[in-house]
């Protein structure tokens, strides 16, 4: 079998298991399928950034963050569609805004520097609430857990989507190139700045929609939650685990994280940090490529 | 009309004057050789016209248009493509990967992947480097990475070919190869071309019109044979003869 047809399998399985998790699981599981589907979207969409261009972002709950405050402001007032769109583009705003200097500095520093700016509009937030006399605010009204997975689901298509359409278009090409050499790229045409900042904005949009979903999930609104660093430290140790190369890498890592997850909360609490701290050293030094790279190779070996 | 002129093209950086009042027209089809010791000002010089550093003053013309104050991609896309001295490839892709980026958003601007496949596939076999498509730039030995520099920048489907020393650490036999391929490139896909060379032998062979840069300022323009022959070009070389 070539990879793309098993990819198509492999995404078309995935899909049917999705729709069909509502009809035959019970909340328990409906509530595993909403985790799976969340993580996936994030990742995908932190991919689009961070796999491509090699601009490792710690801070990606800055979105997640934002899309949360805008629809548990807006709650009472806009219809649930209306706030969601306006989650994800009061994150893109937000990306598009602090883009352009955010992106001059690499490596480390730009690692750091995004860890920084999501503690920074954490703590503003946290002023904001108190300067109006908030602690924390309610959400009455959600929607049914069921809703709410099916609009998570949605979010997971679309990032990936967006990570499978970046990969094949000229744009996503030249995102690799210029994380291998940016004044290469720059030097055979490539907008390098742009494109830069374009793929900050795209990675920003749907991490504010599940932001703002998972609003309505927790039916409460409290900054520190909502803009949680662990957020973007997962995102980062499932893309590690799963792979960068391609769409299936996040899809691998969210699935194995997700489903080892719950088996360890079941069986062994204590041991569970302990267990993803050594798995990630495990990927980091032996598998870099992450499981989907390890999947690509096995194929190719069939072959 | 030149292809691309400098008018008193001046570059500081603080207190020191790394380009002073370079003038200089390229004319369609010639090869331009550009000399000088080190700290002479040549990489400088490449910077500035391909958009890396802007001139504190000066002009600089392409068909008659000012490229001054244009991003590096944006010369790029004007048709002026160059390489690097201290090679830049994309290590983690394959050469055929390397040279798609140029294909795809230098001058050539070819969109769709099968065609610009084929365009890369033209470059790659013009160069000798057919064999070599699939595999990953950083595992390629040094001569063949100066080759990649050059073929990457002939993939952008550009008008003026700027080389910044390809020849630099090649053996003997490389730079005959390298000569050969220049030579070839200008002729088939009508280049105009900019080289500046440490190997003397392969600069005055290649080259139509020599330039000599010292500290920043332009001393002797000429035939290769002008060059070997000009008093000025002589004693900033090997020094005043003595009286």
């Amino acid at each position: 079998m070539n990879s793309t047809a098993f990819d198509a399998l492999l995404w078309t399985a995935l899909l049917v298991g999705f729709a069909a998790l509502p009809i035959f699981g019970g909340d328990y599981l409906v509530g595993i399928g909403l985790a799976a589907a969340m993580w996936l979207a994030l990742t995908q969409s932190w991919s689009v950034l961070s796999s491509l261009t090699g601009y490792v972002s710690l801070g990606h709950t800055v979105f997640y963050g934002l899309g949360s405050y805008v629809v548990v402001v807006t709650w009472q007032q806009t219809p649930l569609a209306i706030a969601l769109l306006g989650a994800g583009a009061a994150s893109a705003a937000f990306a598009l805004l602090v883009g352009l200097p955010v992106m001059r500095v690499r490596g480390p520093y730009f690692v750091i520097l995004t860890f920084g700016l999501a503690e920074l509009v954490k703590y503003s937030v946290l002023a904001l609430e108190a300067e109006m006399g908030v602690s924390s605010r309610l959400l009455f009204g959600a929607p049914d857990i069921r809703v709410i997975y099916g609009l998570m689901v949605a979010l997971a298509v679309a990032a990936t989507a967006l990570r499978i359409l970046v990969d094949v278009l000229p744009f996503g090409h030249g995102l690799r190139s210029l994380r291998e050499n940016e004044e290469a790229a720059e030097t055979v045409g490539v907008p390098v700045a742009r494109y830069k900042l374009f793929a900050f904005v795209l990675s920003a949009i749907v991490p504010g929609m599940v932001g703002g979903v998972m609003a309505m999930r927790s039916t409460f609104f409290e900054p520190i939650q909502a803009f949680d660093p662990t957020i973007s430290v997962n995102i980062i140790l499932m893309a590690v685990i799963g792979g960068g190369e391609s769409a299936r890498g996040p899809l691998l890592g969210v699935l194995f994280l997700v489903i080892l997850s719950e088996w360890l909360w079941a069986k062994a609490p204590q041991a569970y940090m302990i267990i993803l701290g050594l798995l990630l050293i495990v990927f980091v030094l032996k598998f870099p490529r992450g499981l989907a790279g390890w999947l690509a190779d096995w194929q190719r070996a069939r072959r | 009309m030149s292809l691309l002129s400098l008018n008193q093209v001046n570059k500081r950086f603080g207190g020191l004057r790394a380009l002073t009042d370079i003038s200089l027209d390229v004319e369609e089809g010639e090869i331009l050789g550009l000399m000088g010791a080190n700290g002479a000002g040549k990489t400088t010089l490449f910077s500035v016209i391909c958009g890396h550093a802007r001139p504190s003053s000066g002009e600089i013309r392409l068909g008659g248009e000012s490229i001054v104050g244009l991003r590096p991609d944006q010369v790029c896309r004007r048709g002026i493509a160059r390489t690097f001295q201290i090679v830049k490839p994309f290590g983690q892709m394959t050469v055929m990967e390397n040279l798609l980026t140029a294909a795809m958003f230098g001058p050539a601007a070819i969109r769709r992947r099968d065609r610009a496949l084929g365009h890369c596939r033209e470059v790659l076999d013009e160069l000798g480097m057919g064999d070599a498509a699939s595999q990953p730039a950083h595992s390629l030995t040094l001569a063949m990475q100066k080759k990649l520099e050059v073929a990457r920048a002939v993939a952008t489907g550009c008008r003026i070919l700027m080389l910044d020393e390809v020849m630099a650490g090649l053996t003997p036999t490389e730079v005959n190869e390298m000569l050969a391929i220049i030579r070839r490139l200008r002729l088939t896909r009508r280049l105009t071309i900019l080289i500046v060379e440490h190997v003397m032998k392969a600069l005055m062979e290649l080259s139509s019109r020599v330039v000599v840069l010292h500290h920043g300022e332009l001393i002797a323009k000429g035939t290769p044979s002008e060059i070997a022959a000009d008093e000025n070009v002589l004693e900033v070389y090997f020094g005043r003869a003595a009286p």
